[in-house]
């Protein structure tokens, strides 16, 4: 009996010494990523803790994508950031330097491991006959979309948009600045974020076409039923690529930097592109890019570095104070 | 479009929600009734949008904050403050039966303290208290807090010395408007390095600290030598969460403190002890001879037992210090042992429950409303001791200082709200010795005091 005991008092501390502490980290993202987020954490601390033993719960913060940049520089203890676009992180670099300048280049396809696009979601039978861009401006129609100055997803609306008019008048930069000037006239409401805009189109019943996000449109035909809603795809609509980073200065105070980064990794691997399209993000991996190909539309994509000259430049010019989006909404 | 503008374009809105659901369905497919339809929509939308903004607004917006308590300002989250305090305290002294005129009947600005407070995150907090009583300058209190959670937390600068139970409490909230001759036995404000907190939910206190060590009653600035005072204080309210209502308000402790001291002709490290009146009744001797000058010369050690009862109406506020300091002069040494203590009782007329933080008025003063404030009647005796060494080694003269006092006093407080606050004292000191022919001739001191703080 008292070898047993001794036995057991002996395993129980080699395993308390030899079992790594639970670890936690924070993942600050933006709207519509919430869901995908959900599932994706589970699978990865299922993956973390079969390969190292170690427990990790991953906790999770949703806003709009600006709101969101603006609270990690504020100081929000992030381990890792998955927002809706590129501009956003920089200003952490930029304005709090807690990640490098360079911090795009550290992983696959401009740290951005999925990617997706603006689609329009419609009223079901789509009754207003919207078909594409132009359709927007038309008298009588109303439009939601959030707003881009606090928005990722509205900040890729509205450059589509500019992009598309721009491209209608052969190159006319002031025609698509009357032509987005016309389509915010017909926005009547301006939320903060792209979830919000979804709940005024969506539950509030507001507005004939909503400017969404491709997952969050299908999301929202998945949660509110495909009787009530539809999709049109465009002619053309921009890349949106959301990407993603460790924060440095955080994982290495908090000594979380291996289990974020592979956090992050584990968004490229075959189970977590997997999720990605099954939340109807598009997979960057072949295998489920293949996979999930048929529930996307084929439509003609432009990037924001070839239309703009990169989100630096668009920031400035678009959504900047006082810059274009200032002047044409007051 | 104010929100009254809002609400009779809501009340429209249910107007059509209620058509439009009652069976007038023709109406719904026509234009102008979607149209509209969608107007109170996106009214009722901008609302909520509006609503949500000003939450997230509040969340993140300072607060400035005015009460009984004082004026703060604070960040969103609380983690952030400045908290502005103070208080002042107007005296008329009057002494009875003072043949002579040997002391000043006076009016005195006894304090008038400005208390800032500063919350700097989670675990940094710093205090600073100036005060201007008597027409001087003094700093009372500076100190940074480094605040670790209930039980552990450490003081750094310059606070009160865990020691007398008195002497612990603030100033507005003692008994009585003078502290008891006990209290002249304990070191005042010091600087040092305190480590203190709180376990079992406040039953049991703790102090531990090491400080530079000043002489009975004193405050000192820095040290005159290269020895630190150790000072332990333990505070037990053994039945503050019990049910035994009679006893939750019994709390009794043991404190103390050890050094090494010694003096010189310049600065003998050596105390005072004063009256209620602040008149001093015993000084070592001191003299431009060195060999007649008594100094600090070795070990200081005070013992403080102490005990608080207060249950309904009534308080019991009992301590009892030992002073033991080594003492030399030009001719020799000894150890000295002082002593004092005192039992402080108080009733409190209007019911309310006293406690070391004085008294809450349950009927804050309002005349209109036929409303008084708080009333208290008080009574201590005390008495202080002085080893008869002191006089047989000449280290103090029984011509000048008397060997010991005791004191009887009692009075009134008048709480008129938690910030206001009118009291009475009388207290007779008598004296064995002090004078040339004889005893000190008695202290009959009328103190009346108006207090306001927050």
């Amino acid at each position: 009996m008292k070898r047993f005991i001794t036995a057991l008092l002996i395993g129980t501390a080699t395993l308390a010494v030899a079992a790594p502490k639970p670890v936690t980290l924070l993942n600050v993202s933006y709207d519509p990523t919430r869901e995908f987020y959900v599932d994706f954490n589970a699978a990865f601390a299922r993956h973390w803790e079969t390969t190292t033993g170690q427990k990790v719960t991953i906790k999770q913060s949703h806003g709009g994508s600006g709101k969101q940049a603006r609270s990690v520089i504020d100081g929000l203890p992030a381990d890792l950031v998955t927002l809706a676009l590129a501009y956003d992180i920089d200003a952490i670099s930029e304005k709090a330097k807690l990640i490098p300048a360079s911090w795009q280049s550290r992983l696959p396809h401009n740290s951005s491991p999925y990617f997706s696009t603006i689609v329009f979601l419609v009223r079901k039978g789509n009754p207003k006959e919207i078909k594409d861009w132009d359709d927007l401006v038309k008298p009588g129609i109303s439009v939601i979309t959030p707003n881009p100055k606090t928005s990722g997803g509205a900040r890729w609306n509205y450059l589509a948009a500019w992009e598309f008019a721009k491209r209608r008048n052969g190159g006319d930069e002031s025609k698509a600045r009357e032509f987005v000037s016309a389509l915010f006239k017909n926005v009547p409401v301006l939320d903060s974020g792209a979830r919000g805009a979804t709940t005024t189109f969506v539950q509030r019943e507001i507005g004939d076409v909503f400017l969404s996000w491709e997952n969050e449109a299908f999301l929202a035909l998945k949660e509110f039923g495909a009787d009530k809603l539809e999709i049109v795809v465009p002619s053309i609509s921009i890349l949106a690529e959301p990407p993603v980073t460790v924060i440095d200065k955080v994982v290495d105070r908090r000594g979380t930097r291996a289990v974020a980064e592979a956090y992050l990794n584990f968004l490229y691997s075959e189970e977590g592109q997997d999720l990605a399209g099954k939340h109807f993000y598009r997979p960057r991996l072949p295998a489920a890019a293949q996979k999930y190909a048929t529930q996307f539309a084929d439509v003609a994509l432009f990037t924001i570095d070839e239309a703009f000259g990169g989100w630096k430049q668009a920031q400035e010019t678009h959504f900047s104070d006082g810059g274009v989006f200032d002047q044409i909404y007051k | 479009m104010n929100r009254q503008q809002y609400g009779w374009l809501l009340a429209l809105g249910g107007l059509v929600w209620w058509t439009a659901n009652t069976g007038v369905r023709a109406e719904t497919a026509d234009p102008k009734w979607q149209e509209l339809d969608q107007k109170v929509r996106i009214l009722e939308r901008k609302l909520e949008l509006a609503d949500e903004a000003a939450a997230a607004k509040a969340k993140e917006t300072p607060t400035l904050s005015a009460g009984p308590g004082g004026f703060s300002l604070a960040s969103a989250d609380k983690a952030f403050s400045l908290r502005l305090r103070g208080f002042v305290q107007a005296d008329g002294r009057v002494y009875a039966d003072d043949e002579g005129d040997r002391l000043s009947d006076t009016f005195l600005l006894r304090r008038a303290r400005i208390i800032l407070d500063a919350q700097l995150g989670k675990h940094f907090a710093a205090r600073i208290a100036p005060d201007f009583g008597g027409g001087q300058s003094q700093l009372q209190d500076a100190y940074v807090d480094f605040k670790g959670s209930d039980a552990l937390n450490l003081r750094v600068g310059r606070t009160k010395v865990p020691l007398g139970l008195e002497r612990l409490q603030s100033s507005t909230e003692r008994l009585f408007n003078e502290t008891a001759l006990v209290t002249a036995l304990t070191p005042n404000r010091d600087e040092g390095i305190l480590l203190y907190g709180a376990l079992g939910k406040g039953v049991l206190e703790y102090h531990l600290g090491a400080f530079n060590g000043g002489p009975d009653g004193a405050s000192i600035d820095s040290d005159t030598n290269d020895e630190f005072d150790l000072a332990a204080r333990v505070w037990l309210t053994p039945f503050k969460h019990s049910d035994a209502e009679a006893l939750q308000g019994l709390s009794f402790g043991l404190a103390g403190t050890v050094g090494e001291q010694s003096g010189t002709t310049n600065a003998p490290g050596l105390p005072t002890y004063r009256t209620t009146g602040q008149n001093t009744f015993f000084s070592y001797r001191t003299s431009t001879n060195a060999a007649d000058t008594a100094v600090a010369d070795g070990d200081r050690t005070r013992i403080a037992p102490q005990v608080y009862y207060a249950v309904g109406p009534w308080s019991l506020h009992g301590e009892y210090i030992i002073s033991e300091q080594d003492v030399g002069n030009g001719s020799g040494s000894a150890s000295l042992e002082q002593e004092a203590w005192q039992l402080a009782t108080s009733w409190v007329l209007t019911g309310e429950k006293p406690s070391l933080k004085g008294v809450s008025p349950a009927k804050p003063f309002d005349p209109a409303k036929g409303q008084w404030g708080a009333f208290e009647l008080k009574a201590r005796v005390g008495e202080l001791s002085i080893d008869d060494a002191a006089f047989e080694g000449g280290y103090a003269q029984a011509t000048r200082s008397a060997r010991s006092a005791e004191a009887v006093g009692g009075g009134l407080n008048w709480y008129l709200t938690r910030n206001a606050k009118l009291s009475l004292d009388y207290e007779q000191t008598t004296f064995d010795g002090g004078a040339a022919d004889g005893d000190r001739p008695d202290e009959k001191i009328v103190i009346a005091r108006a207090q306001v703080s927050f």
